[in-house]
């Protein structure tokens, strides 16, 4: 059982492999792993070294991207933030996957009533923006890696029902759910047996666009002062230490930027070849 | 006509509901709300006298219905920082933020558009994955990122061509408008560059669909040339759909527009909400919100409607009773532009 499940995941992989999209995405996102598991016992410096006689110092070879405004390495704080964001992707994936999904269940379940409130509700919430959810769960909260994941839950858990709809729709109004269901099988063993994994490629493809788009919003409500705490690692941290660098050095404004779209990219490419795999057939 | 007593009526419930959840967020502090606008070094008298300024001593549920009474005379209360009223504050940071967002919706229309109808109609291999590369790549750059290469190629001063200002906002405002629009320039390129890639990938979706569903193929046999038929038939089938998308983007573009203020230093409302959230200022902070959240649950309802009346698909279906098949997976955009 175990191995069969181990051999589906390489399977999956090659055929990810296969495609120029997908390859430079594994490639990206291995490193960016690699990086996080490095900077869990090694940086080039440690992180709360600070030198207040070489602040804001140009890239040498004790410092390859420069110090910040405390003379910290700018290049240990960027693979440390790696971390947070690995944390922080993960997390989104899982608490958005699975709000859609109780969501996508709510829409098609058997009560009509339920269902078609459900469906004006992620109507209605949909135009809210993910900066006005974390911002009210600041104020009670305080800024954290929690805030961040809670609040692009919420926003891309909303979204995904809504992507996920039609093709739940009509999964859950087909011939073998009908018989499951005429055949004495409970409401929960058909949504999970026959619904989810038709809406599973639309779901794959979505969370993985929604794990990159954590990625930005982390870097934008960190720079807002809504995201992570002061003093975590984060690439949001480092792009808004890189902000106030243009002035003394402003080739160092290039790397975090750097890193946050790359990863991005890689995330979306990873999506598109998931998408042109599942069409295939070949996963 | 039952389309629109439901969505308004769920338009009012949302608001209901938003109104209670950022009452509840906002008390649910630890300590309450007067010790927190004290601050630490505050001397009981002054947690008090605040308490009674601002009736926090006063039971929960009076409180909110007092608020709320408050919101439907249109008083949003008063700032405890600056003494003026919240409605005003709103109203003249409103003044530099709506423009800015809506310069930004221009110019990513600017950018997507065309793009995405190139895209559709690129017939090499290699030019169609290259715009698609291009998409992705727009849409994975931070807007605090891309105002910051924008300064640093086109600012006065630290820019390579210096050729737009830096930072601020003039202070005599819009009363000299070629250089309030001037400033505004930059922050809106660096966020319509990520929202004009989102809309040349739903563009070219749209439009795919449309050409999926055989009538440009059907406008081609008429005569049209495919460059005719997608311009002509694609573009208008899937302007209900582009519709929605064009709407969500603007609500989408807050975060993006918000950061590129703060990074311009344009005094706008994302700058009043961080610092009224930053200060404490929880008056102010919990009416401000409200409004925000209230202004962006109308957009949802004016862009459904709009939808609606653009596609009478949609009605047709309603009225035979089937399902629509969702008319709106075109206006499920994801939240990007962050």
């Amino acid at each position: 059982m175990e191995s069969e499940g181990i051999g589906r995941v390489f399977a999956a992989l090659r055929a990810l492999w296969r495609r120029g999209s997908g390859r430079y995405a594994l490639i990206v996102l291995g490193l960016w792993i690699a990086v996080a598991i490095v900077s869990l016992f090694w940086t080039p410096q440690p992180l709360l070294a600070t030198d207040g006689y070489h602040v804001w110092a140009q890239p040498s070879a004790a410092h390859p991207l420069g110090t910040d405004g405390t003379g910290a390495d700018v290049l240990s704080w960027l693979m440390a933030g790696s971390r947070t964001n690995l944390v922080i992707a993960v997390l989104t994936v899982i608490c958005s996957g699975a709000l859609g999904l109780l969501l996508v269940g709510l829409m098609v379940s058997r009560s009509a009533g339920l269902a078609s409130t459900t469906v004006a509700v992620v109507d209605a919430l949909i135009s809210i923006p993910t900066v006005l959810i974390a911002l009210l769960l600041t104020v009670p909260f305080g800024a954290s890696v929690g805030v961040i994941v809670g609040a692009c839950s919420i926003a891309y858990g909303l979204n995904l029902a809504r992507i996920a709809r039609p093709s739940a729709m009509l999964a859950a109004r087909s011939d073998y759910v009908e018989s499951a269901l005429a055949g004495g099988a409970s409401g929960w063993y058909a949504f999970t047996r026959h619904v989810v994994p038709n809406i599973m490629p639309v779901l794959t493809v979505q969370l993985t666009i929604s794990a990159g788009t954590s990625v930005l919003a982390e870097a934008g409500l960190t720079y807002l002062g809504v995201g992570v705490g002061a003093g975590v690692p984060s690439w949001g941290h480092s792009l808004s230490t890189s902000v106030k660098l243009i002035n003394v050095f402003p080739l160092t404004v290039v790397w975090p930027g750097l890193v946050v779209t790359l990863a991005v990219v890689a995330l979306n490419l990873l999506g598109d070849a998931f998408n042109s795999a599942m069409d295939e057939g070949s996963l | 006509m039952r389309f629109l007593a439901h969505r308004l009526l769920l338009f009012v419930a949302a608001l209901f509901g938003v109104s209670v959840l950022v009452f509840v967020a906002l008390r649910i502090l630890p300590g309450d709300v007067a010790a927190v606008m004290a601050g630490t070094a505050a001397t009981p008298d002054r947690i008090a006298a605040l308490r009674t300024q601002f009736g926090l001593d006063r039971p929960l549920i009076t409180q909110y219905l007092d608020w709320v009474g408050g919101l439907l005379h249109g008083d949003l209360g008063t700032s405890a920082l600056t003494g003026r009223a919240v409605v005003a504050q709103v109203g003249q940071r409103a003044s530099l933020t709506f423009p800015l967002i809506i310069l930004s919706l221009f110019i990513a229309l600017l950018i997507g558009l065309p793009l995405g109808c190139a895209s559709v109609l690129a017939n090499g291999r290699r030019m169609r994955g290259f715009l698609h590369v291009l998409a992705i790549v727009g849409g994975a750059v931070p807007a605090l990122w891309s105002g910051l290469l924008l300064i640093l190629l086109f600012s006065r001063g630290t820019g390579l061509i210096g050729i737009f200002p830096s930072q601020g906002f003039p202070s005599e405002g819009w009363h000299n408008p070629g250089r309030a629009l001037s400033s505004l320039v930059l922050p809106a390129v660096a966020t319509g560059i990520v929202a004009g890639a989102g809309i040349m990938r739903y563009t070219r979706a749209a439009v795919g669909d449309v050409m999926d569903g055989g009538a440009i193929d059907m406008a081609m046999a008429c005569g049209m040339t495919r460059t005719q038929a997608v311009l002509r038939v694609g573009l208008r089938l899937a302007t209900p759909q582009l519709v929605s998308v064009a709407g969500l983007t603007f609500a989408q573009m807050i975060t993006g527009v918000m950061v590129v203020e703060s990074l311009f230093a344009l005094p706008g409302l994302g700058a009043l909400l961080i610092g009224d959230v930053g200060n404490r200022d929880l008056i102010a902070v919990q009416s401000e919100l409200f409004l925000l959240a209230a202004f962006f649950l109308l957009l949802g309802l004016v862009i459904d409607l709009i939808h609606r009346a653009l596609d009478p698909r949609l009605k047709a279906a309603d009225a035979t009773g089937t399902d629509a098949g969702d008319g709106t997976t075109g206006s499920a955009a994801s939240k990007g532009g962050e």
